[in-house]
């Protein structure tokens, strides 16, 4: 993790923020990968269509 | 002779020395990448059965407390009319008095509201025999996915709970509060309530059916003012779906519908 923070462009405060907003959005799109998968295949609502 | 033996000999012990720490290396590394990424598949299995079961559960149950809210207040502006109905031919008649065959027979005559706006709560269901809904669940209108994602809603294309028709609620059965888990246990005769702006409408369970998604026959009109709660089937898969039928036993319109 180390190593990829200091990959990052610009100075050491620079890098620290780039990296949380790569986790941050990582994370916000897992979620929605999570949420169609789910919906899509565990429970769509019980929808007739 | 000797030296040339003893360095040649001390050359092929390096060698057989170093093959075999550089396999070791090639394991220890390969054995670090399976271990990091079984951990990393790890994490993404409990990632996603945490945020299935548990942060979608907790979002619609914080969601529903706002919507019953939201009802209530609905309950309270949404515009109510007052038309005549005729049983016989199972359909609302919009004041036309020619159709009504005797003029002397008293016109009976049926409450409507408003159609709610896609997203809107506008009804309240209560199952007495589930714990989980025994103190109602906020019925939304529409069956998309972000509509869903408050647990239960009403298929637009059909009538409001109460009213003539079959009226539709599809719900979760194990994600987002999952307010239709033990649907199966409901036997006929179990009463299901819902609460909407005209008063509460009072259903009796008549049938429960396993079909698949696109037994589209389920929400056919079936006379009289039915309702019909559809959800996933088995627990955990969308392969199927669990029905129940019901029908209107009392209710502000009941009158009127089931000629009594």
């Amino acid at each position: 993790m180390k190593r990829l923070i200091l990959r990052l462009p610009g100075p050491m405060p620079v890098k620290i923020i780039l990296f949380a907003a790569i986790v941050i959005v990582a994370v916000v799109a897992l979620f929605f990968f999570y949420d169609w998968f789910g919906t899509s295949l565990l429970d769509t609502g019980g929808t007739i269509s | 002779m000797i030296d040339e033996s003893t360095d040649s000999t001390k050359a092929a012990t390096a060698a057989e020395l170093s093959t075999p720490g550089r396999r070791g290396t090639r394991l220890k590394k390969f054995v670090r990448t399976a271990g990091w990424t079984s951990i990393g598949l790890g994490l993404f299995v409990l990632g996603f059965v945490g945020q299935q079961l548990f942060v979608t559960t907790y979002f619609a149950q914080q969601a529903n407390v706002g919507l019953t809210a939201d009802a209530q207040t609905y309950f309270e502006e949404v515009e109510i009319t007052e038309v005549p109905y005729v049983p016989t031919l199972g359909s609302l008649v919009s004041g036309d008095p020619e159709i009504i065959t005797s003029p002397d027979a008293p016109i009976p005559t049926i409450l409507l509201e408003a159609k709610p706006e896609i997203g809107d709560a506008f009804a309240i269901i209560r199952i007495p025999s589930i714990e989980r809904l025994a103190q109602g669940w906020a019925v939304v209108e529409g069956v998309s996915r972000r509509t869903l994602r408050a647990g239960a809603g009403h298929m637009p294309s059909t009538p409001l709970p109460g009213q003539p028709g079959n009226s539709v609620i599809s719900g979760h059965r194990t994600t987002y509060g999952a307010p239709f888990h033990e649907l199966d246990t409901l036997v006929e005769g179990d009463i299901i309530e819902v609460e909407t702006a005209l008063g509460f409408h009072t259903y009796s369970v008549t049938g429960i059916e396993i079909v698949t998604p696109r037994d589209l026959w389920v929400i056919e009109d079936r006379g009289g003012a039915t309702l019909t709660l559809t959800t996933c089937h088995p627990k955990f898969s969308a392969r199927q779906r669990l029905v129940v039928f019901a029908e209107l036993i009392d209710g502000p319109n009941a009158e009127a519908i089931l000629g009594i």
